[in-house]
C-alpha cells in the first residue's frame, strides 16, 4: 500500500493507547442497519434489515447478503460501499485458493484472510479502516460455522451474534432463545423474531434479507416468497 | 506526525469523525447541490428517461471519458455489451475508493446511469459520492432532489407501468413542479433509451416541445 504522499498511517495511537480511527469505524458500524447470524446444529442463517431510502428504489436491485463461495455467505452492518470491496477481495482469495489446491477454501481460512485485509487498512499509509463488520456463515468439513469480523481485523466464532443499531437488544434476545440443538428452520424463525424486536415499521419480505446454508453446503439467499412463508409461520 | 482523534483532519480527508461519519463525503454531497441544477430520471415499462436543466454550457464531467473507455474494454474482453448495472457498480466502486484513500478526494458528482438490459429490461441506476448505488423506478439528483423525490413517490406509489410518452412527461412535469416555473424546450435536456431502439438519444427541441404541449393540454 503506501499511497504516494501519504506514506504514513492515518490510524495512530492516542495517548491512552487507543486506535481512535478504529473506534470511530465501530461507531459507523453501530449506526448501520441491524444484522444477525445464528448457528444451528445443521446449518447457519444470516439475516439483515433492508431499509431503503425511498419507495422509488427498486429493492430487487439491492442485495446485502452475498455469497463468497458456493458454501460461504456474508452479511454486513455499516457502510455498504466498503462491504463491496471486502466481498470482491474475499472472492478473489477464495478463487486463488481453489486454483492452487483444487478444493473449496475452509471457512476459517477465508475469514482469516478477510480479517487480514481489514487489519491492513488500519495500519497502511493513506487509508482509513473499513466502516463495516461482517458476519460470515459457512459449512465445510468442520461443520456449520459463524464468524464475525470487525473493522480492526479481529474475528471471533459465534453461536449467534448481532451487529448494527439494535445490537444490544438483539443479543439479549438471542441469548434467551438460543439452544445448542436448534435446527436450521428454528434458527430462521428465531432470526426473524430477533429482527422484529427492534424493527421500525412493518416487517415484510421486501425489507429484510435472509441467507441460509444447510447440510447440502450450498449457500443461498431466500426468495421473497420463501421469506413470506416464514413470516406467516412466525405470526 | 501524530493524528490523535482527528484533530480537525476528519474534515479535510476521508477519515472517520468521532461519530463514525466521513465529512469529506458529506461535503461532496453538498457540492452536488451547489451546482444549482436538478436532474430527474424515470423508468417506464419499456423505456427510461432522464431530464436535466440546461443552465451551464454542456459540461463533460470526470466520468464520461472513464466510462467510455471502460465500456469499450469490457466489450473487448467479454464479447458483449457492458450491462447497465455492471457499469453503475464500477462507477460506485471507484467512488468508494476515493472515500477510503486519503490522497484522492471524493468526486462531487451523482451519476444517473440508464439503459435497456437484454434480460432485465429498462434500468435506471444512481451512483453517489459515497459509493452507494441502487436501481430506481424513478429518482432525482441535485439542488431540488428531495422535492422531486416526494413528487415522484406520489406518482409511482402504485407501481405504474408507464408508456414511453408517460415516462418522458412524468420526468418533465416533475422538474416543472419542483422548479415551480414553466420552461421552454431549449432550457432543458432530455435523454431517452427505448426497448425498440436501445440507443441513448437526446431529444430535439421540437420533440421536447411536443411533450411540453401534451403536458399543458393534459392539466
Amino acid at each position: 500500500m503506501g499511497d504516494s504522499q501519504y506514506s504514513f498511517s492515518l490510524t495512530t495511537f492516542s495517548p491512552s493507547g487507543k486506535l481512535v480511527q478504529i473506534e470511530h469505524a465501530l461507531t459507523a458500524v453501530g449506526s448501520g442497519q441491524t444484522s444477525l447470524g445464528i448457528k444451528a446444529a445443521n446449518g447457519v442463517v444470516i439475516a439483515t434489515e433492508k431499509k431503503l431510502p425511498s419507495i422509488l428504489v427498486d429493492e430487487a436491485s439491492v442485495q446485502k447478503i452475498q455469497s463468497l463461495t458456493p458454501n460461504i455467505g456474508v452479511v454486513y452492518s455499516g457502510m455498504g460501499p466498503d462491504s463491496r470491496v471486502l466481498v470482491r477481495k474475499s472472492r478473489k482469495q477464495a478463487e486463488q485458493y481453489h486454483r492452487l489446491y483444487k478444493e473449496l477454501i475452509p471457512v476459517t481460512q477465508l475469514v482469516r484472510e478477510t480479517a487480514a485485509v481489514m487489519q491492513e487498512f488500519t495500519q497502511s499509509g493513506g487509508v482509513r479502516p473499513f466502516g463495516v463488520s461482517l458476519l460470515v456463515a459457512g459449512f465445510d468439513d468442520n461443520g456449520p460455522q459463524l464468524y464475525q469480523v470487525d473493522p480492526s481485523g479481529s474475528y471471533f466464532s459465534w453461536k449467534a451474534s448481532a451487529m448494527g443499531k439494535n445490537v444490544s437488544n438483539a443479543k439479549t434476545f438471542l441469548e434467551k432463545r438460543y439452544t445448542d440443538d436448534m435446527e436450521l428452520d428454528d434458527a430462521v424463525h428465531t432470526a426473524i423474531l430477533t429482527l422484529k424486536e427492534g424493527f421500525e415499521g412493518q416487517i415484510s419480505s421486501k425489507n429484510i434479507e435472509i441467507g441460509i446454508i444447510g447440510t447440502d453446503r450450498k449457500f443461498r439467499v431466500l426468495t421473497p416468497a420463501e421469506i413470506e412463508d416464514y413470516l406467516a409461520e412466525v405470526e | 506526525m501524530s493524528r490523535g482523534s482527528g484533530g480537525g483532519y476528519d474534515r479535510h480527508i476521508t477519515i472517520f469523525s468521532p461519530e463514525g461519519r466521513l465529512f469529506q463525503v458529506e461535503y461532496a454531497f453538498k457540492a452536488v447541490k451547489a451546482s444549482g441544477i436538478t436532474s430527474i430520471g424515470v423508468r417506464g415499462k419499456d423505456s427510461v428517461c432522464v431530464v436535466t436543466q440546461k443552465k451551464v454550457p454542456l459540461m463533460r464531467g470526470p466520468w464520461s471519458n472513464k466510462q467510455g473507455t471502460k465500456q469499450l474494454s469490457f466489450r473487448f474482453r467479454y464479447g458483449y455489451e457492458m450491462p447497465v448495472d455492471v457499469l453503475a457498480r464500477w462507477i460506485a466502486d471507484k467512488s468508494q475508493v476515493y472515500t477510503q484513500h486519503a490522497y484522492m478526494r471524493p468526486l462531487g458528482v451523482v451519476a444517473m446511469v440508464l439503459g435497456i438490459d437484454d434480460e432485465k429490461g429498462p434500468q435506471l441506476f444512481k451512483c453517489d459520492p459515497a459509493g452507494h448505488f441502487f436501481g430506481h423506478k424513478a429518482t432525482s439528483a441535485g439542488l431540488k432532489e428531495q422535492e422531486a423525490i416526494n413528487f415522484l413517490e406520489k406518482k409511482m406509489k402504485n407501481d405504474p407501468a408507464f408508456s414511453y410518452e408517460e415516462t418522458v412527461q412524468t420526468a418533465i412535469s416533475a422538474l416543472q413542479s419542483v422548479l415551480q416555473e414553466d420552461f421552454k424546450a431549449n432550457e432543458i435536456e432530455v435523454g431517452v433509451v427505448r426497448k425498440e431502439n436501445p440507443v441513448f438519444r437526446v431529444l430535439s427541441t421540437e420533440e421536447i416541445d411536443e411533450h411540453l404541449t401534451a403536458i399543458s393540454e393534459r392539466d
